[in-house]
Parts: structure tokens; sequence; C-alpha cells
């Protein structure tokens, strides 16, 4: 007890008077690394866009694919990872009373080893010896080195899990018997996550790609390593819900000056999310040979039952929004909706992205069926699905997030400006992703192809009907470049020349009369053992089908 | 009485036949969620028992170990591939499989697990991870077909099914040997 004296008084110092300088420069960093990817990988998609519009014919020295690879890689793993470590890192370190010393020497291995990674990943791209897109499905092979870049990277997010629950565990020590603070959970939950569903990720490219592109072994068994990638894939999408479902819950009711839904179902979502989400990449497969029906069936069962957590998500959030503006004095069916700040970025950009996986959420549900995803299945609906539910839901809640984190790491402050700047960025961004995002699912349905560089297939009727659609899809993307360079202007604004002064990290209280939570939902072993019965239940029947009745296998192939 | 209601209404739904049968017809599904979700059935409905009977559960099994003895013999008995495809082609085994398992395995294992010493349950762990582990060694690489009822491919499917249930065990062992909860709770 005596020892936990001290230890509290610093964790309250520490909330006064903000973030230590040696936590700050870590996530500065971290933000500063996926907002430079922002940037480029932006760009990168107004290169597609216009190429496939048929504006722009790409220079001989760059190739569609290219370009298609470096725009998945920095957005999907680089902007994404970052911020989501970035984020964390600082929540920990608010919430649980500073970071460790060897937790920030963690951080700093695993920035270095994710930016050593991902520069041997880049060197093969930009020769051109690494175009198989961010799947890097076999028996599309790259040079080994881009492999080796990946391993990595993968290296690299380890050490940051690690470090998470090293910092946990001695939180836990410290303050027996008591919860870990909400956000400190929710990065417990991710960073679980991340651990596990990097594992069969790491088996894929060491233990299968990588002997293979070196030519110690001839075949690889294709459907094992498609399975093994979509373990990891899928999981990571739902990593960065659950990072942006974490400032829903907890950050946004603070923004509108209102209280935290239920302590307990918010604990519930996330361990219903860890859990069951690795098994869910089985619904990237779903056309994929070598899985029976009944297989097939039993795994979009289990990618369903994550919408329930979903659900709740959304019920939670609109009740938290009602109950605050009723009590700011909002009155009838709709009028509550006029007491929301909606000159504020902070709520504005989350609360888009929030309204956004209404749509995103019931494309999903439709391509986990089935028949319809035979319709959708690799055309541009797929990608417009994406740019909706990555594109929007998670990435508007990570600008969100930057109105206040940034100069909160920084010790500036959010000038008026700059959130102007940033609500008119909102919806630049907002109407880029509906033109673009709209016409590539359109476009999608009417049988145009994903991942395929601009072609009319010798001016065929068929594929010359796309073409006001991809324009449409071009013109989206112009305006999406502008919120790209807006976005990343603030954030640059935010991090080095905005006022100095105190910015508070925002975190919503629980209701006075909230119902204690049980203890139960402490028990991260449990959940973890529960997980991999879980994974074992779904995977066993597939990958032993795969192994056992597996045919040849594929030589590498470099289809570009 | 509510829990055990939930325990019937999951009896109920793995008896109907469509239900059943689709269980079945995959091996590792049989062994692996049929037979599991139907000891938990029981499991469920031994508070109804429990609170009906308490007399009888007193006498019969105060220690714990009666009872888990006799879980250990239901299970260790459906493992054999034999009374499994037994199950499958005689109507009275597997009336006898839908008895046995929430009735006498899954009340059994409710009213004895509170009752045992740490080291009875360590040790009951420890047995079963040491069987599945030989049942998933004799699943995977027995020569020949095992049941007349299922592919060699599903005799596979269930070995490396019992092998990763095994690994699941350790895991959990290693984490209660290791993790002190006392030191965090
Ligand atoms: C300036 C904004 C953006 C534009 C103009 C844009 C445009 C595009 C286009 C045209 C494609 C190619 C479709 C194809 O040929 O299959 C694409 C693919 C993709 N985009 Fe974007 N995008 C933007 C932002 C984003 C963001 C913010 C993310 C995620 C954080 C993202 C993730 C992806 C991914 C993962 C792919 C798929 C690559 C693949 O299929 O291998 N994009 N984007
Ligand atoms: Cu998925």
């Amino acid at each position: 007890m005596a020892a936990a004296i001290p230890k509290k008084i610093m964790e309250t110092t520490n909330k006064a008077m903000g973030i230590s300088p040696e936590d700050a420069k870590i996530t500065k960093s971290y933000i500063f690394v996926a907002f430079m990817a922002l940037l480029i990988g932006g760009f990168l998609g107004l290169i597609q866009g216009l190429n496939r519009a048929g504006l722009l014919e790409l220079p001989s020295w760059l190739n569609y694919y290219q370009v298609l690879t470096a725009h998945g890689l920095l957005l999907i793993l680089v902007l994404t990872a970052f911020f989501t470590i970035g984020y964390f890192y600082a929540s920990l370190s608010h919430t649980l009373g500073g970071l460790l010393p060897k937790v920030r020497r963690i951080a700093w291995v695993g920035f270095w080893l994710k930016m050593v990674g991902f520069v041997l990943a880049v060197i093969p791209i930009l020769m051109n010896e690494a175009s198989v897109m961010y799947t890097f499905y076999p028996p599309m092979a790259a040079h080994p080195v881009f492999y080796l870049g990946l391993v990595f990277i993968v290296l690299g997010v380890w050490a940051c899990c690690i470090g998470s629950f090293i910092q946990v565990a001695n939180w836990r020590k410290n303050n027996k018997g008591q919860h870990v603070p909400i956000l400190a959970y929710f990065a417990t939950g991710v960073f679980v996550l991340l651990f596990f569903a990097l594992i069969p990720v790491a088996i894929e490219v060491l233990v299968m790609i990588l002997p293979w592109t070196l030519g110690w072994v001839e075949t690889i068994n294709v459907m094992v390593a498609r399975t093994l990638f979509w373990a990891f894939g899928h999981t990571l999408v739902n990593i960065w819900y659950l990072t942006a479902v974490s400032a829903w819950y907890v950050v946004v009711p603070k923004i509108i000056g209102g209280r935290r839904w239920s302590d307990l179902l918010t604990r519930v979502v996330i361990i219903a999310l860890v859990v069951m989400n690795i098994t869910g990449g089985f619904h990237h497969q779903i056309i994929d040979p070598g899985i029976n029906e009944l297989v097939k069936f039993m795994h979009v069962f289990m990618s369903l039952a994550i919408g329930f957590p979903s659900l709740m998500t959304a019920f939670a959030l609109f009740a938290v929004f009602e109950r605050t503006a009723r009590r700011k004095g909002g009155k009838g069916l709709i009028g509550w909706w006029r007491k929301m700040p909606w000159g504020d970025v902070r709520f504005l950009a989350p609360f888009i992205a929030m309204v956004a996986f209404i749509p995103a959420g019931a494309g999903g549900i439709a391509q986990s069926t089935n028949q319809l995803d035979q319709v959708v299945h690799n055309t541009m609906w797929i990608v417009g699905h994406f740019h909706l539910t990555l594109g929007m839901t998670v990435v508007m809640t990570f600008f969100g997030i930057s109105y206040w984190l940034v100069p909160y790491i920084s010790k500036r402050v959010l000038t008026p400006q700059i959130n102007k700047l940033g609500v008119i960025q909102t919806w630049i961004w907002t109407v880029g992703m509906i033109f673009m995002a709209g016409a590539m699912h359109w476009v999608g349905l009417l049988g145009s192809p994903r991942r395929t560089s601009y072609t009319t297939y010798g001016d065929h009727a068929t594929a010359l009907g796309w073409d006001p659609y991809l324009m449409c899809l071009a013109v989206g993307g112009t305006l999406l470049i502008i919120g790209v360079i807006l976005q990343v202007y603030a954030v640059i604004n935010m991090m080095f020349f905005a006022p100095k002064g105190e910015t508070e990290f925002p975190i919503a209280e629980e209701e006075d009369n909230a119902t204690k939570t049980p203890y139960w939902t402490e028990r991260w072993g449990i959940w973890v053992v529960v997980m991999l019965i879980v994974v074992a239940m779904a995977y066993v029947i597939p990958l032993t089908e795969f192994i056992v009745n597996a045919p040849p296998g594929s030589p590498p192939y470099k289809t570009w | 009485m509510n829990q055990s209601f939930y325990g019937f209404l999951l009896f109920i739904f793995l008896v109907v036949p469509p239900v059943a049968n689709f269980m079945e017809s995959v091996m590792v599904i049989h062994m692996h969620m049929q037979m599991p979700m139907l000891v938990i059935a029981g499991f469920l409905m031994a508070r109804f028992f429990k609170n009906r009977f308490p007399g009888f559960f007193e006498k019969w099994n105060s220690n714990g170990v009666p009872g888990i003895l006799l879980f250990v013999i239901i299970m260790v008995y459906w493992m054999l591939p034999r009374t499994m495809d037994e199950a499958l082609t005689t109507q009275s085994v597997e009336v006898y499989k839908f008895i046995s398992l929430p009735f006498l395995a899954g009340v059994s294992l409710r009213d004895s697990w509170k009752k045992l010493s740490s080291f009875g349950k360590n040790s009951i762990i420890i047995s079963f991870t040491i069987m599945f582990l030989g049942l998933g060694w004799l699943y995977i690489w027995s020569p020949v077909q095992l049941c007349n009822n299922y592919l060699v491919i599903q005799q596979v499917t269930l070995g490396w099914a019992f092998l990763t249930t095994a690994i699941g065990l350790v895991v959990y062992l290693g984490y209660n040997f290791f993790i002190d909860p006392s030191a965090y709770e």
C-alpha cells in the first residue's frame, strides 16, 4: 500500500502536467510517419484514379501495379499501424502514469525495426521487383528482400505489443484489484489481437514464401498461404475498427460534454471483438476453392457474429448522443440534433465516420453472402467497400483524433483557424469519398474489375459503359487529394507551429449511477484461451484438407 | 432455474434431428462440438438437479472424486472411434450418447469441479492433455481407417483438433503456473 501512494501521486501529476517529453516524442514520431504515409499514399491513389479514368497514361518506368502495391502498403500498413501505435502509446502514458523507461525503449526498438523493414520493402517496389500488391498472394512472387522487409515490420509491431503488455501488467501489480482504465483496456485488446494475428502471417512469410522465393523449395501451397494471410489481414481490419471504436466510446462523449456509455458493455464489446475476430478471415475466401460448402457456411456464421458487437456499438453511441443533447435542452424526436457541436472538427469527423459505417457495414454483410459475393468478388465494388470502411470510417476517426492528440503531445493548442480548416477538410473528404466510393461500388456491379489498369478491352461496349463512373471516381479522387493536403498541413501546423499551450486528453467519465463492472472482464488469460479455441474450431478442418489433399503446388511467377 | 432452462434449450436444440445429423456428418464437429456442447448442456442443467436432490449429491459425491471419475469414464468412452461409429449405426447407442454426456458427464462435472482441490483439478487437466496428445497421434498417424462412417481425411482432421486442443490446454496450464493472479487482483 505504501508503495502505491507515491505511484498515485505520480499518476495524478502526470495527468495534471500533461505528457512527459520522452513519451510525447514517441507518439509524435509515430504520428508524423503516419501522416507522411498519407501524403505519399494519397498522391499514388490520385495517380491510380486518373489512370483508371483514362485521363493519365503512366510513363514506361512506372507500372500501375507498382503504384497499387505502394498505395496499399502505405495506407493500409504504415498509416494505420503507426497511427494506432502512436495513439495507444499516448493513451497508455496518459492513463497509466507515464510509460516505464523499459517500455519506452521497446517502443523505439519497435519503431526502428519497422522503419528498417519498411525501407527494405520499398526498395524492390521502386525497382518494380515487388508489384505483388499488399496482399502478396502466391504464386505471384516478389524479390526476397521485399518479404524480408515484411518480417522486420512484424518484429517491430510485436515489440510494441510486448511493451504494452509490460506497461499494463506493471500497472495492475501496483493497483491490485482495480480495473484497467478504459483506454488502456482498449489498448490491451488491440495489442492482444495484433500479437496473435501476426503469428499466421509470420509463418506464411518466413516458413513458406521466403524459402520459395529464395529457391530452396520449388513449390508453394497456395491455399494455405492465402488462409494464413487472411487470418492476419482480416484481423488487422478489425484492429483499426477497434481503435476507431475506442475513440467513439471514450473520447467523443467527452467532446460533446456527455458521459460514457456503460463501462461493462464497452468491455464486453472489446472482449467479443477479440475472441471472435481471427476466424472472420475466411469471409475473404468465400469464392476460394478447396473449402466445402458446409464449412463455408460455418465460417459465414462466425463472421456475421462479429456484427453483433458492432450493432451494440451503434446503439450505445446514438444513445449517448441523444442523452447528452437532451441534457442540454434538446427537444423532440429530431430537435436534439441541433444541440450537437457540428462546428467542432473533433466531433464532426468521427461522427461522419460513424454514419459512414452504416452503409459500409451493410455492404460487408452483403459480401458475406455467397451468392451476392459472386457478383462483386474482385470487382471495383470491393475497392469501394474498403474505401468506405477504412478510408472513411477509420481514417476520418483518426483525423478527428489528430485535432486533439497532436496538440496534446506537442503542448500546443487547436486554434479556431485550424478547427475551421478541419471542418472544411472533413466535408471535402466526405464529398470526395461519396463520389469515389459510390462510383466504385456502382461500376463494380457493372463488372469493372479491381486491380486493373485502364483498358477498354478493344473498345468493348460493356467496358466503354464504365467510363462515366470511372470519371466520377477521378473527380472524387481529386477532391480527396485536396483533403489529404489540408489534413497533412493541419497536422504539421499543430505539431510544430501552433501557439504553445495545454491541451486536454479528453476521456469521458462514467454516468453517476453506473453499475459496477465485474472483475471477470480483467481475466485476459481466459479470453485468450477462448480465442485460441475458436480459432482452432475454424481452422482445423480447412487447413488439414489443404495440406493432406494438397495439389502439387506452384512455382513462383512474375506476372508483371 | 434460468440457467437450467437455457441448458435444457441447448439440449433440445442439439437433439433435433437436422441439427444432430449436420453435426454428426463431420467427424471433428461430432466429437469436438456436439459432444462438448452436450456436456455443457448438462453442466447448465445441473443446477436443477442439485436443487431438486441435494441429499443425493451430498451423500454420493461429498468430495467430488466419484463424480469426476464418472465424468472421466464417460468422456473416455466417447473418445473411442468404435463408440462413435456405433452411435451412428445403432439407434440405442445414439440415445445413450444423448443421455450419458449431459446427464452423467455434464451434471457430475458441475457438482464435482468446485469440490476438487487445485491438485485434483490440475491432475485432471494434465491427464486430459496427455490423453489428447495420444489420441491426436492415433488419429493422425493411424495407417487405417478407424471409423466405418468417416473417411481417413476426417480422421486426420480430428487428430489435429485433438493436438490443437492439447496445445490450448498446455497454454492454460502454463498461464496458471507462471501467473499468480493474487499479484494483480
Ligand atoms: C486520396 C485518396 C485516395 C484515392 C484517390 C484512392 C484511390 C484508389 C484507387 C483508384 C485504387 C485502385 C483500385 C484498383 O485498381 O483496384 C485504390 C486502391 C486501394 N486503396 Fe485507395 N485511395 C485513396 C485513399 C485511400 C485510403 C485513405 C486508404 C486506406 C487507409 C486506401 C486504401 C486502399 C487500398 C488498400 C487499395 C487496394 C489495393 C489493392 O487492391 O491491392 N486508399 N485506391
Ligand atoms: Cu474481413
